[in-house]
């Protein structure tokens, strides 16, 4: 079972880095989609294999909709624009991986100095932690307003890879509100990007600035 | 009797008007609508908070709603502020809809938003579930964003993105907070189930985790505190609050960014009671409060567009506020004190700002002369608003900012209180300048004729203005009884004493 926890964990390291040297926006959203799969099976995993009813409802809706829905939904939103490639980052690519490095092994050291409660897997916080940097990194470095969404959803995974793991068990409306929010959330910033290239032809949001002072 | 139905009468009601405004067919129908759920919703929420003050606390649904003092006094704000705007909203659009570009389509969206976002500041103020309060927190962003862009031009769709990214983001990290305190509870897992309820933490605060705690609550500030607009975290806002229709910026300002600080609010009460974190919530309001100020007086000073003025006059506001909840016991109560009186204050100035932006053409301040004679409603409540803004003397702003400042020299904060004063002295005269441009001088065109106000519009500006020349003269007994008693809940370690005046 560990052992299980150590895959998953792994898988999001790697796709973790593969986000960030990542130019094309298609390829972007299907590793966020994997990524999403990946977590989707940690309330069954984390809860030693148990099948309890609401733990596979709540997981088979994750990979619903962190699998399925936010592609599709993300890749019919990237037919429409123009450009299908992130074009000259703030960060370049190279730099970007290096800065993922350093960001990994400072997520590890600083998890390990607080005293979170005993989790399954020694990895499950550093990872956890070094996911949401990641998102946060893509929000921050990247022009393309559909890469700050991707940013956006990577961040939430994080925070759920943390959430199931230290937090004591929540009740299942509180979680499925979070998880209807997170939906809402891509949702609406999917049609708030199909407005933007409407209005200006582009969805670079570093050339939205007039408004300012 | 159980008065818990009148809560599900608070959150029902607008999201079954939601629903119905999507059924209407004429745009002025539907702003009346939303207009009369609002004042139905409205009327709910003082008697629910009349009930609370008059005769205990309501906790219903198996402790999951929870209205104590505090969250009755943020319902009065919220239904006073959301009145006013729906009111104000009703003739906001007059003339798009004569000419064609206030839709049916865009009035159902309008409206069902409106009344959404209602609903969902009702469920931030009545849950006790800490994660039901975050999931009600974000969906304000979620049902807020496109009000700001019901024009979908260039400008409200950049300010609408900005908004939407940064406070999700912001958002997120108050979930990480609230994910921290819920682990914090891990040594006391065999007597402690069922969530995260408030009322629940607060009687273990005492045993819960105090790293942890500590963390969590860094987080939950920087991300409530994002939505509150403090700085520096406030560079949404002013973009938001500029572009958005201006009873959505009235609501934005006058009761979304206290809803937010309402959040952090829960959380202090909290955060006080666990060993080794007494002080922690003070450093950090007080800190965030200074820079909010300074930040708001360096974009006073340079500014032009009057929406803006008016946001970056929220993000003064709102650091008042904060080192207010700095500042112990009687700053608490000036605090909230001073929370209603920015409401009411901050949305007559968008409501004026509004209707002479429409006057003008434009909210550039500099082609803005002659307000006044323009439109002697509009211009005269805009001179008032900015005046009560700034602080002058008897206004209820002056009082609350006064009690804070009496609270700044009993605590010895003496950095803060230069801080504060100077900030306000810059503002002051920089507010000063802008608004008497704008009042007094010669309009721009030469063949004007006073503008007409309906009695609506006539009635909105000199309640509010009323109420704030009131309230800066005589503080009634029940007001002061009631910040006295939703103070006494954040102030967890002492005890408020009494205010009078």
């Amino acid at each position: 079972m560990h052992n299980t926890a150590g895959i998953i964990m792994t898988f999001l390291v790697l796709t973790n880095f593969m986000l960030l040297g990542f130019s094309r926006l298609s390829a972007c959203i299907r590793i966020v989609a994997l990524q999403g799969i990946a977590i989707g099976f940690l309330p069954v995993l984390l809860n030693n294999w148990n099948f309890e009813m609401h733990l596979v409802l709540f997981s088979i809706a994750i990979i619903g909709l962190k699998g399925i829905v936010f592609p599709l939904m993300l890749n019919k939103t990237l037919r429409e624009l123009t450009t299908q490639h992130e074009v000259e980052p703030f960060i370049g690519y190279g730099i970007s991986l290096i800065a993922g490095m350093a960001v990994f092994l400072t997520c590890m050291w600083l998890s390990s100095r607080f005293p979170f409660p005993a989790v399954m897997s020694p990895m499950v916080i550093p990872v956890a932690f070094f996911t949401i940097m990641s998102g946060l990194f893509l929000i921050i470095s990247r022009k393309k307003a559909l890469t700050q969404v991707l940013g956006y959803l990577v961040m939430e995974n994080g925070i759920y890879v943390f959430g199931t793991s230290i937090a004591a068990k929540q009740p299942l409306v509180v979680e499925l509100g979070i998880l209807l929010d997170v939906f809402v959330a891509v949702f609406v910033m999917d049609i708030a990007i199909f407005h933007i290239s409407r209005e200006f032809e582009h969805t670079d949001v570093d050339k939205l600035d007039k408004l300012k002072g | 009797m159980n008065f818990g139905i009148l809560l599900w009468v608070a959150l029902l009601l607008p999201l079954a008007g939601c629903g119905i405004c999507l059924l209407l067919r004429r745009p002025e129908r539907i702003l009346s609508f939303v207009c009369f759920v609002v004042v139905c919703t409205g009327i709910v929420d003082v008697i629910t908070a009349g009930v609370v003050f008059s005769k205990n606390t309501i906790f219903t649904c198996g402790g999951w709603f929870y209205v104590d003092a505090l969250s009755a006094y943020h319902l009065i704000v919220m239904a006073l502020v959301f009145c006013l705007s729906s009111i104000y909203g009703r003739h906001y659009f007059d003339k798009e809809i004569i000419e064609g570009v206030f839709t049916v389509k865009t009035a159902r969206r309008y409206g069902a938003l409106w009344l959404a976002s209602l609903a969902t500041m009702t469920l931030v103020l009545v849950s006790n579930n800490l994660g039901i309060m975050w999931v009600g927190m974000e969906t304000t962003t979620l049902v807020t964003a496109f009000l700001i862009c019901i024009r979908k031009d260039k400008a409200s769709i950049e300010g609408m993105w900005k908004y939407l990214i940064i406070c999700s983001v912001g958002i997120a990290f108050a979930f990480m907070g609230t994910l921290f305190v819920a682990a914090s509870t891990y040594k006391l897992h065999d007597s402690f189930s069922g969530g995260i309820l408030w009322t629940q933490l607060r009687t273990v605060a005492g045993s819960l985790d105090s790293k942890l705690m500590r963390i969590g609550f860094i987080f939950i500030f920087v991300g409530y505190g994002t939505k509150a607009g403090l700085s520096p975290m406030h560079t949404w806002l002013p973009d938001a609050h500029s572009e958005a229709p201006s009873p959505v910026s009235a609501i934005f300002s006058g009761f979304m960014l206290n809803a937010a600080l309402y959040c952090i609010m829960r959380y202090t009460s909290l955060i006080g009671l666990v060993p080794g974190n007494t002080n922690l919530s003070r450093d950090l309001f007080l800190v965030f409060g200074t820079l909010s100020i300074i930040v708001a007086a360096a974009f006073i000073i340079s500014q032009h567009s009057l929406k803006r003025l008016l946001a970056y006059h929220s993000v003064e506001h709102l650091g008042i506020i904060a080192i207010g909840m700095g500042m112990g016991p009687l700053g608490i109560f000036a605090a909230l004190f001073h929370t209603l009186n920015h409401s009411i204050c901050k949305s007559l100035g968008f409501f004026c700002a509004g209707r002479l932006g429409k006057i003008y053409g434009s909210y550039d301040m500099r082609g803005m002369t002659g307000a006044l004679k323009l439109s002697p409603v509009w211009g005269g409540g805009l001179l008032g608003s900015l005046f009560a803004l700034i602080g002058i003397a008897p206004f209820a702003l002056f009082m609350s900012e006064f009690l804070i400042v009496k609270a700044a020299i009993s605590k010895n904060l003496i950095w803060v209180l230069v801080i504060f004063i100077a900030g306000s002295c810059v503002i002051f005269a920089a507010a000063l300048k802008h608004s008497i441009n704008v009042v007094y001088g010669k309009p721009p065109m030469p063949d004007f004729k006073p503008q007409r106000t309906s009695f609506a519009d006539t009635g909105i500006v000199v309640f509010s203005l009323g109420v704030l020349l009131v309230l800066g003269l005589w503080m009634p007994d029940s007001l002061n009884e009631i910040l006295y008693r939703a103070a006494n809940i954040i102030e967890a370690t002492g005890t408020v004493v009494s205010i009078v005046k």
